[in-house]
């Protein structure tokens, strides 16, 4: 296939975009510096649906943090869907991988474009009710989310296995010269720690699905099913970047079958769905097609909306807030859901959170986890605080630097310090001093507060008939910040006898009492 | 070629497999923990400053200097405290520049190799950095200096003999196969073994889920002791934590007591170490445990002062 010169520029722009991103990815790592140095969560600050949850959410829109969201609608206004084409690397990863999994050429009825628009307009009307999904089907959400807790774990498992090999084995030459690397690897091109989360298989899963979804129809993710594609489709029905000639040739009509994205009609070219790929400057046989910039409204193909689809969208979208919050508020009936350090009230937060897991790629401790229904119904992929895997790192404040929606509050150390995300209780039927008389103080010594919010208190007791003095700890709820270490290093096996409730989390609406129950 | 029959091969077979297994008898083929043995009467240098680097070189002069201890092409490992995430005037963490001085002096002494580790309760890459001692590390630029991060692959279970509470348990081979190891703790008040100091820093070593040492702290404690040898202790107490140990994190719980204890015998260092606390040898209960098991002298007036 003859490729022109713009059809190698796209591709570089597509490779570099998604260099830069991983390059990024891998930076959002705690590499000894406490304030991260580069912005790592710019994928979703370009974001528009971001933005969008954003914008919608109660609270005041984060100029500082989404304003690139809005520079990126502002463009694709003048010129169209380049995002999709030249920038978006779920569209980059689907382009790589659809030659692996083999690419279907069905050409599927157009009506299926509208699925996108529909699925789009369900969302943001659920959203303006208050129940935020847009996450969940936002691609770079999903690229990221995939890469965080599925791609990158098995990566790092799949090297450490073959570092085992190496260090296990003395292989002539190579075994010197792969352990001598391994610094370098676990440095910077590896994840410190081994990365576990709970949700992986399923969130690769999702991430295969839609990459079989290639052998359908070639990006068929991005042309029927993307509502960020859908937006900025709506975005670009009269972009000045057009395209000569607008319609198909009468003789040739060689577009109609190649286009990618079917967006070459005989009633002109859809700019709403032209991802701007640019081959077709390259396949067509004469030489005919050439973009440029052209200011004029008249005649563009709109976006192929029907009425009535437009009106259900919008209906299932009005239904699905009211269905979710009729049921019971699941972060006062789940003790346990206990969010990272300066997560905004829980109601605002779920609106907020777009689940990217950049803080759950970030965060230091392995405490964050993805929820599956442990947040409710819509908190899926949300970060929890699983302090039984990992606790949170009383001076680190990564999460808060990477949240690209203000779901998480970047807080300064000291406030950070102060913020409470739970409380520790003790389990008295398993924490040994209590349930065997054994001594043992691993929660104490690990309470990072100044003043210890787990202390010791001597008693006498009875053990097989004899009195023994043995150290209880205690939780000091007015010190307690919930950071889990305490669960975290428990050895009593299992289940921890301390955990951490979220009870008395600082970002709970309290009424105004002069001394609360927790001090 | 001499030709042998089938009844002298199996002859030969079998008396070459008996020797064989008969040698794989022999204790000496395992990997034995180096026995700690208990000197008549050990030194002990106890000395005062407020320049760290100058107290360091004072101490380790009044035992006979570094040569006593560290031979030219050993490989020494220095393990100090670099158990959590704190700032060094916290004291919760070795003081940096005792290390680094420890790490010049071994270097002086001949040392082929430098190793530093410490199996940290906060992240390691925070520990290392925010205590002071990856930067102190990285002052002395010698190649033959390394500040490491614990390799989880290098851990192997070791049969403890005599073990009181526990027969086998993880350790970090590097550690264990070194020449020198010398063991670098800050003195902390700590809940259930009262301090923190030699035998406890010897915790950050091992492997396994060490909250379990806790049940029994003085017994095990022992039982670590008994595997790795310190060759010498060298107790920081420039600055110590009375309160809120071992993790600390208030101004207002730490002493500046500037003073430095080193001995080769590490009971003997805990057992002095214990009285910058206003408290006896005996109200240790580590140091009653390891005395008891002849790993080192907890009567201070059978300790020789240097």
């Amino acid at each position: 296939m003859k490729q022109s010169r713009w059809t190698y520029a796209r591709c570089l722009s597509q490779i570099f975009c998604l260099a830069v991103f991983l390059w990024l990815f891998l930076q959002t790592e705690y590499r000894g510096i406490d304030q991260l140095p580069y912005p790592v969560s710019l994928l979703f600050r370009i974001d528009p649906l971001a933005a969008l949850a954003d914008f919608l959410a109660p609270g005041s829109f984060g100029w500082k943090l989404l304003w690139p969201a809005l520079v990126v609608l502002l463009l694709t206004v003048l010129f169209g869907r380049f995002f999709c084409g030249w920038i978006c690397p779920l569209g980059t990863t689907l382009d790589g991988l659809g030659k692996l999994v083999g690419r279907g050429r069905r050409a599927y009825s157009p009506s299926w474009r509208r699925v996108k628009y529909y699925l789009l307009i369900a969302m943001g009307t659920a959203t303006v009710c208050g129940v935020q999904l847009l996450g969940l089907f936002d691609p770079l959400a999903i690229f990221l989310r995939s890469l965080t807790l599925a791609v990158y774990p098995a990566y790092n498992y799949g090297l450490n296995r073959v570092f085992d090999f190496f260090y296990k084995h003395e292989v002539p030459l190579l075994s010197s010269a792969v352990k001598g690397s391994y610094p370098l690897f676990r440095d910077y091109l590896m994840a410190f720690y081994q990365p576990i989360f709970a949700l992986s298989f399923f969130t690769l899963l999702v991430f295969l699905a839609i990459v079989l979804l290639e052998r359908v129809e070639q990006r068929f993710w991005c042309k029927n099913i993307c509502p960020l594609g859908g937006l900025l489709g709506l975005c670009s029905r009269y972009a000045l970047l057009q395209r000569t000639p607008q319609a198909l040739c009468a003789d040739c009509q060689v577009c109609d079958s190649r286009c990618r994205s079917g967006a070459v009609r005989g009633s002109g070219h859809i700019r709403s769905e032209c991802l701007l790929c640019m081959d077709c400057t390259g396949f067509c046989p004469d030489e005919r097609v050439s973009f440029g910039v052209k200011a004029s409204l008249a005649g563009a193909p709109g976006v192929d909306l029907q009425r009535r689809g437009v009106l259900t969208a919008m209906a299932s979208g009005i239904m699905i807030a009211p269905v979710v919050r009729i049921g019971p508020v699941t972060h006062e009936q789940n003790p346990y859901l206990i969010r990272p350090p300066g997560a905004v009230h829980e109601e605002e937060f779920l609106q907020r959170c777009v689940r990217c897991a950049e803080c759950m790629k970030v965060c230091i401790g392995r405490a964050l986890q993805p929820a599956l229904l442990e947040a409710g119904p819509v908190g899926l992929w949300t970060p929890l605080v699983v302090p039984r895997i990992g606790y949170c790192e009383y001076n680190c404040t990564l999460c808060g630097q990477v949240c690209p929606t203000g779901a998480i509050a970047p807080l300064k150390l000291p406030e950070k310090q102060k913020n409470v995300i739970g409380l520790a209780v003790i389990k008295k039927d398993r924490c040994l001093p209590y349930a065997k008389g054994v001594e043992c103080l691993v929660c104490e010594e690990h309470c990072p507060t100044g003043e210890k919010a787990i202390i010791l208190e001597e008693k006498d007791i009875l053990v097989d008939g004899q009195l023994r003095r043995v150290k209880f700890p205690k939780v000091v709820d007015r010190l307690c910040i919930g950071c889990g270490i305490c669960e975290t290093k428990c050895p009593v096996e299992g289940a921890s006898a301390v955990r951490i409730i979220n009870e008395g989390e600082s970002r709970r609406k309290r009424s105004a009492l002069l001394s609360t129950p927790y001090g | 070629m001499t030709r042998i029959d089938r009844r002298t091969f199996i002859r030969k077979s079998l008396k070459t497999a008996l020797a064989a297994s008969a040698a794989g008898c022999l204790p000496a083929l395992e990997l034995l923990p180096l026995p700690a043995c208990a000197r008549e009467t050990p030194p002990l240098a106890v000395r005062k400053g407020a320049e760290v680097p100058l107290l360091v070189r004072e101490t380790v002069a009044a035992l006979g200097g570094m040569d006593r201890f560290v031979r030219p092409g050993d490989i020494v490992v220095v393990k100090p405290n670099i158990g959590w995430d704190r700032t060094v005037e916290l004291a919760a963490n070795t003081h940096p520049e005792v290390v680094k001085t420890l790490v010049q002096l071994c270097l002086e002494a001949g040392a082929k190799f430098v190793r530093i580790f410490d199996r940290s309760c906060n992240d390691e890459r925070r520990c290392y950095t925010r205590s002071g001692i990856r930067d102190a590390i990285e002052k002395i630029r010698s190649d033959r200096v390394s500040l490491e991060y614990m390799n989880s692959r290098f851990y192997k279970e070791l049969e403890i003999r005599g073990g009181q509470t526990f027969d086998r348990w993880e350790f970090y081979l590097p550690a264990i196969e070194a020449d020198r190891f010398i063991n670098v703790p800050i003195a902390k008040h700590h809940s259930i073994s009262r301090l923190t100091l030699g035998m406890k820093n010897l915790m950050g070593v091992i492997g396994g889920n060490r909250g379990r040492l806790h049940y029994n702290i003085a017994e095990s404690l022992a039982d670590i002791a008994s595997v790795i040898h310190s060759d010498l202790t060298v107790i920081d107490a420039t600055r110590i934590l009375v309160a809120n140990g071992p993790q600390g994190g208030r101004l207002q719980d730490v002493r500046s007591p500037e003073t430095l204890i080193a001995s080769p015998d590490i009971v003997a260092a805990d057992a002095y170490a214990a009285t910058l606390f206003d408290l006896k040898p005996q109200d240790i209960p580590s140091v009653v445990a390891a005395a008891r098991r002849g790993l080192g002298v907890m009567n201070l007036s059978e300790v020789r002062m240097v």
